[in-house]
């Protein structure tokens, strides 16, 4: 039976929201065993495909843990996303699921928004019967310059 | 103990070659004089030779000078530039930053070059021009360019300058061995930041900042061999850092790098500031290069490179890539804090804000916490400005600290 759409796009949006409250058990936790997370650009000056990030889920785990060590920009950023289409593929008992991403960045003094990365969500999402898990993601990003950055990731 | 207004702009007791007058990093007037008489005067880097591999193969610049420029392999093979701007009516003659272009034809009247940068076609030259002006008089500015210190392309505005080799000097020597084999850019982005393009070069130009990487303070300072690690100075700005060992491992999930870099030291980590703009960073097991174009006083616009061998394996490659944007990439661990860093001072500095001066006064025998990197960068800035950086305008009574 192939499961409710809006459980995978709750998934999705469940993702946004964990870690716009840097809460990064419960984005873990929509992640199965198995997941991977990537994040992706393409270079036009150099004519290649940048891979930004690559992480399995200990990885991903890690980082979190040396996050907070680290110096960053304490602005919130809020990611919005919209989920384009779902494809299934019930014999993997999976859906590919396409959204768009939008981050914006609030600063802190002041409360200033301004849009900081366009891009796409292109997820996998295992669907076997529990909830709806994410298997893998790539972050496609169309934006590749973001001043003076941020840790986080997307 | 806290100070007054008087006491703030005091001088500091520091020998005149310790500190610096903020103003240097803020001033239009003195941004444009540095376009004019540094930038306009300099070897600098436009790109890397792998980006235009073939024939026809052009890449654009953004000139720190400010002028717009073309670098282009021609069907010879060779590279050359020009500046991006059509003799006509000023218009830019390629707007993408890379392609591949047999003709160099403006979008606003159809004028035409080859890669040689002769004028090829001016549309309906006789009935406009008849013979007052015709395509021999059109031919598209060119501008010295030379390949060299590991394949990048510098270019160079001045016609009468020196060569690139004169103005490298023996500064890359300690990379020469490393960069002997045809390399390949792999990474390529860029940051905007509010700040002055020497603070980006200052922060490559010092280590004392790695107290706000956590990343380097573990791998790094609490390592063996750290506080041996020494700058050398070279004619012409030019400073090395000597190597180490970093210990990737001891960052919790990091590992030791296994890819390496042929001749280097597992975990050898060697970095190179050239003057005015420029830096090599070789470390483990990927090149990066950082070259600055500054957009004004508070405003500069940092190209970042990865590289790797471009004899890499595929396995090797992706080694690489993660190698690099583990630590640089713009979701590493430390390019950001470096960049939060420098944002963090232009930020504070800025015309009135009254940050008058920033010292470059640590002495620890020219070893890593040292700041005579920066020193060295100072006296031939000030050379070459003919002002003094602790005292641009000539207007303070300074007096010398032995």
């Amino acid at each position: 039976m192939q499961p409710d759409r809006i459980a995978i796009e709750e998934l999705v949006y469940r993702s946004c929201l964990a870690l716009d409250e840097k809460d990064f058990k419960a984005y873990l936790d929509l992640c199965d065993e198995g997941f991977r997370y990537t994040i992706a650009a393409h270079s036009p000056e150099i004519r290649k495909d940048m891979i930004w990030l690559d992480h399995d889920k200990t990885g991903l785990q890690l980082l979190f843990t040396n996050l907070p060590r680290h110096i960053s920009d304490h602005s919130p950023l809020t990611r919005h996303a919209i989920v384009y289409t779902v494809e299934y593929a019930l014999e993997q008992k999976q859906a590919n699921v396409v959204s768009a991403l939008q981050v914006f960045k609030t600063s802190l003094d002041g409360g200033a928004t301004e849009l900081f990365a366009v891009g796409r969500y292109l997820d996998t999402v295992k669907i076997d019967g529990g909830p709806p898990r994410l298997l893998k993601r790539v972050v496609k990003l169309d934006t590749r310059q973001f001043g003076f950055g941020y840790h986080i990731p997307f | 103990m806290s100070r007054n207004a008087a006491q703030w702009l005091q001088q500091p007791k520091l020998p005149r070659s310790h500190f610096v007058d903020s103003r240097i990093y803020t001033d239009d007037t003195i941004f444009r004089e540095e376009q004019e008489k540094i930038f306009n005067k300099s070897w600098v880097i436009a790109c890397h030779e792998s980006e235009i591999p073939s024939a026809f193969d052009y890449r654009t610049f953004h000139h720190p000078g400010g002028t717009p420029l073309i670098v282009v392999r021609g069907d010879d093979l060779q590279v050359r530039s020009f500046y991006n701007v059509c003799p006509h009516r000023g218009n830019t003659l390629l707007y993408d930053p890379v392609g591949n272009a047999k003709r160099i034809t403006c979008i606003f009247h159809s004028w035409s070059f080859d890669t040689k940068g002769n004028c090829i076609d001016i549309t309906r030259e006789e009935q406009g021009f008849q013979k007052r002006f015709c395509k021999a008089d059109a031919g598209l500015r060119e501008v010295r360019t030379e390949i060299g210190f590991g394949g990048f392309l510098w270019v160079n505005l001045d016609d009468s300058a020196c060569t690139l080799k004169e103005y490298i000097g023996d500064a890359l020597n300690m990379l020469e061995d490393y960069m002997s084999m045809p390399l390949e850019v792999f990474h390529y982005h860029r940051a905007i930041v509010n700040t002055n393009y020497k603070l980006w070069h200052d922060t490559n130009s010092e280590f004392y900042h790695d107290y706000m990487h956590y990343f380097n303070r573990v791998t790094g300072m609490l390592q063996p061999g750290y506080f041996e690690r020494k700058y050398t100075g070279y004619p012409n700005g030019h400073a090395s850092v000597g190597s180490m060992t970093i210990r990737y491992d001891a960052y919790e999930g990091g590992k030791e790098r296994g890819v390496g870099w042929p001749g280097l030291a597992p975990g050898g980590w060697i970095l190179i500031d050239i003057f005015p703009a420029m830096t090599y960073n070789l470390r483990t097991s990927v090149l990066r290069m950082d070259t600055s174009i500054p957009l004004g006083p508070n405003k500069v616009l940092i190209e970042f490179r990865g590289l790797g061998l471009k004899s890499d394996t595929p396995e090797q490659r992706v080694e690489r890539v993660r190698d690099h944007n583990t630590i640089w990439g713009p979701f590493g661990r430390n390019l950001h804090e470096d960049l939060l860093g420098v944002h963090g001072q232009g930020r504070a500095m800025h015309p009135g804000s009254e940050a008058t001066w920033v010292l470059h006064g640590r002495e620890e025998n020219m070893t890593i916490h040292d700041e005579g990197g920066m020193r060295h960068f100072y006296a031939e800035w000030s050379r070459r400005m003919e002002r003094q950086a602790y005292d641009p305008y000539a207007e303070r009574q300074v007096s010398a600290v032995a």
